[in-house]
């Protein structure tokens, strides 16, 4: 797992837990809060019907009282009594009824003689007849007459110490005047319920769980009511009144936008948490990135840089990059400390080889700085120049292998001779190739005596089938070797080897490179064209003299010296 | 035959509302299952109702009997009809029950009380009236029923046509007082001379005016 990921996971997730927890939690709160503040408005509005209900039922009371004291009531009853409860007497009470609930306008009213049997009875005006359907006797409480629930009422009607009889007054219970659902429960039973859409059994199952006079959820259909018995809705035997509000229908408004307000404020947290973490992981990262990035360009070009510390604001991290620095400084001073001894040594070893024939001395050195030079002139890269030089500096380190006769040998050579001058490319190559690191150099090393159009050795190999390097070195050590004194003629002046050179360029040499080193050699050297013309007229005499033989003898010896 | 006097031609004029009776729906609207809107019932305007509730009478016990008739007062639909009777001295009324239901009649009233217990449909009872005075019936079963008798000492006594005119027939010549009994506003007196033929007409203001006699006013006033 990358390291940015990681912090990013690490810093990012308990965030983001944390937020959606204590989102959850709060909009939980909220949620009870909103239930339980229902809660409490629903026991407030129960309460505050009750209080009417129980201010109703007072006043009907006094009302009944005041009836039961009617004169002409009591005389109706009276003569009812006495004439046995005929049937114009029953009729004449009826009447009275009728009348008096004209104006009083009760669903019902009864009248009952002092047997308790009913006398009369009149529903409201306009109302059917209801002496049928009451019952014989009928009692006080919740009674279903004729469909409908009744609440009764009774008063007795007493003469004296007599009594006549009695009132009852009927108020009908429609349970669908109540604001919210209701339910009648007996004695636990659900006898009538103002809830459409659910049987009474289920009802009376999910209101099983409620306490008899406390409130409790309940759920019906797919909705929570509150359920929460009337408190002084006494209808006598164990009848109670429940009332069923819809929690879900009061609370949705407010806990939508609770809902809405915590998804939006939790989705921005959450992002904002997400931004955060990923900048804290990215600059927690950014200079570990930084360094490995730095490692991996090390890696690839063998570099080891220093870091420029500056950017890095973190102490740890500026002190990583600072030890990373140091590291980084010490590993490079002893690779170059390194280099340079393994370069002083291959210069001592070269100038050990150059040594064994005095007229060869700082030829090796003098080909890598030549060939050095022409390289850069023909654009190449640093690195390979400073490679080409270090070959050049080894090109002729075969020669260790070619005995000091031949090689100091004066005199033309013999083929036996020539074939051991000629194998010092190949046992150059074979030393080097045994140690490790030079594999650069062996190609010049091996093929600096091929020639341009493939007569060269050891492999006849023609143009671009040599590389460039070879081809260089090739060059620069036929300059120097026909502008070294031999002991048997003496070097050749500047301007006469390079006619050489570009007599042969095309055959023996490749042209681009010879032109290249005629450009050079003319920038560094132009005190060896002063030294040419400032030359005693003896000199050039005898050059002139020398000159028609000198050449063929240069060409050979300069072919024997390489 | 008495001999025969003069006629009192009148007119009594009602200018303002003076009463306020309940009407009452009868028993049978209710049986149907009908609500009623009270004074609905009401056909007659209001003038014409006080008016027909107005006895005209002769102060004075200067008659003799003869046949004096048998006044009925009906119970019916839960009232007394009619509710304003006018008889002599003497004279008895008949309560015959027409309503499904029982009725009581009785009468706290000085110049004759009574109580003829409850008694149901199709049955009357009867009472005498022997001394004049205003006689108020009612009903203990039915409170809102109530009929007036008004017992005058002589013969020489109707009430008001729907009209407001009366005639009374052969009333002996001389000075008379005549009395107008409007139910709700007690009597107004008023001398008349009487000729031994022919007619004097009367006019009878209720309530009384500002210019009407002051006596009447001091009558008003006696009840």
């Amino acid at each position: 797992m990358r390291y940015a990921t990681r912090t990013f996971l690490l810093s990012f997730t308990p965030f983001a837990v944390l937020l959606i927890v204590s989102f959850w939690a709060v909009q939980s709160l909220a949620a009870s809060a909103a239930r339980s503040g229902f809660h409490a408005t629903v026991r407030e509005t129960q309460r505050l019907l009750a209080r009417l209900h129980s201010r109703h039922e007072q006043a009907t009371k006094r009302l009944l009282q005041v009836l039961a004291e009617n004169p002409a009531l009591k005389a109706g009853l009276q003569l009812a009594l006495v004439e046995g409860g005929n049937a114009e007497a029953r009729l004449t009470v009826a009447d009275q009824l009728r009348e008096i609930n004209a104006g009083l306008d009760f669903d019902l009213l009864l009248a009952l003689g002092a047997d308790g049997r009913v006398l009369a009875a009149v529903r409201r005006a306009g109302g059917a007849e209801a002496a049928g359907t009451v019952g014989e006797r009928p009692a006080p409480g919740l009674r279903h007459i004729a469909g409908e629930w009744y609440r009764l009422t009774m008063i007795p009607v007493n003469l004296a110490r007599e009594n006549l009889g009695a009132l009852i007054v009927g108020e009908r219970i429609d349970l669908t005047e109540f604001p919210i659902p209701v339910v009648l429960e007996q004695g636990g039973r659900v006898i009538a319920a103002s809830l459409t859409g659910v049987p009474t059994a289920e009802l009376g199952r999910a209101l099983e769980a409620c306490p008899a006079a406390g409130g409790c959820d309940v759920r019906l259909n797919g909705v929570t009511y509150f359920s929460l018995p009337f408190e002084t809705h006494e209808f006598g035997e164990g009848v109670r009144l429940r009332g069923l509000a819809d929690v879900d229908a009061a609370t949705a408004p407010l806990l939508g936008i609770l809902r809405r307000v915590f998804l939006w404020t939790g989705a921005a947290a959450t992002l904002a948490a997400l931004m955060v973490s990923l900048l804290a992981s990215r600059s927690l990262t950014r200079p570990l990135s930084e360094i490995i990035a730095h490692l991996q360009a090390a890696e690839l070009t063998g570099e080891l840089a220093e870091f420029s510390p500056g950017s890095c604001r973190v102490r740890e991290m500026r002190q990583l990059v600072q030890s990373f620095s140091r590291a980084a400084a010490a590993v490079r001073e002893s690779r170059e400390r390194l280099r340079r001894a393994y370069l002083q040594f291959i210069g001592s070893m070269v100038s050990a080889l150059d040594a064994r024939d005095p007229y060869t001395a700082g030829h090796s050195h003098r080909v890598s700085e030549w060939s050095g030079r022409v390289a850069e002139a023909m654009g190449l890269e640093a690195r390979q120049v400073e490679d080409l030089r270090v070959a050049a500096l080894l090109h002729d380190i075969g020669k260790i292998g070619v005995p000091d006769s031949v090689l100091r040998k004066p005199g033309p050579l013999t083929r036996e001779e020539r074939r051991l001058i000629e194998a010092h490319p190949l046992i150059g190559r074979r030393i080097l190739a045994e140690v490790g690191g030079f594999e650069p150099y062996l190609a010049v090393v091996e093929l600096h005596h091929e020639n341009w159009d493939g007569n060269g050795y050891p492999y006849g190999l023609a143009r671009e089938q040599v590389p460039l390097a070879a081809r260089i070195v090739h060059v620069v050590d036929a300059y120097d070797a026909m502008t070294s004194d031999r002991p048997y003629r003496r070097g050749m002046r500047h301007a006469e080897a390079l006619a050489v050179l570009e007599r042969f360029a095309g055959s023996q040499f490749d042209p681009g490179v010879v032109g290249c080193f005629r450009r050079v050699a003319e920038r560094v050297r132009p005190e060896d064209e002063r030294e040419a013309f400032a030359g005693s007229m003896e000199q050039l005499a005898q050059r002139i003299e020398e000159s028609g033989t000198a050449f063929s003898e240069a060409v050979q010896s300069h072919d024997a010296a390489v | 035959m008495p001999a025969r006097g003069g006629d009192i031609e009148g007119e009594v004029i009602v200018t303002r509302r003076l009463s306020r009776p309940k009407v009452t729906a009868p028993a049978e609207t209710y049986r149907r299952g009908i609500g009623v809107e009270l004074e609905a019932e009401l056909a007659l305007d209001w003038l014409t109702y006080e008016r027909s509730h107005v006895a005209v009478y002769l102060e004075g016990n200067f008659s003799s009997e003869d046949g004096t008739p048998l006044a009925v007062i009906e119970q019916r639909g839960r009232r007394f009809v009619p509710d304003l009777v006018v008889i002599p001295a003497g004279a008895s009324v008949s309560f015959p029950n027409l309503d499904p239901i029982f009725h009581n009649v009785f009468s706290l009233s000085k110049a004759r009380s009574f109580d003829l217990g409850n008694y149901p449909q199709n049955q009357t009872r009867i009472v005498r009236f022997p001394k004049p005075g205003i006689v108020t019936v009612g009903c203990h079963l039915h409170p809102n029923m109530s009929a007036t008798i008004v017992v005058t000492p002589n013969r020489w006594a109707t009430t008001a046509g729907a009209d407001g005119r009366f005639l009374l027939r052969g009333v002996p010549p001389g000075s008379h007082t005549l009395v107008a009994w409007p139910r709700a506003a007690g009597p107004i007196r008023r001398p008349v001379e009487v000729p031994v033929r022919g007619s004097i007409s009367v006019r009878l203001e209720i309530p009384v005016g500002a210019g009407e006699n002051q006596s009447l006013a001091a009558a008003g006033k006696e009840r």
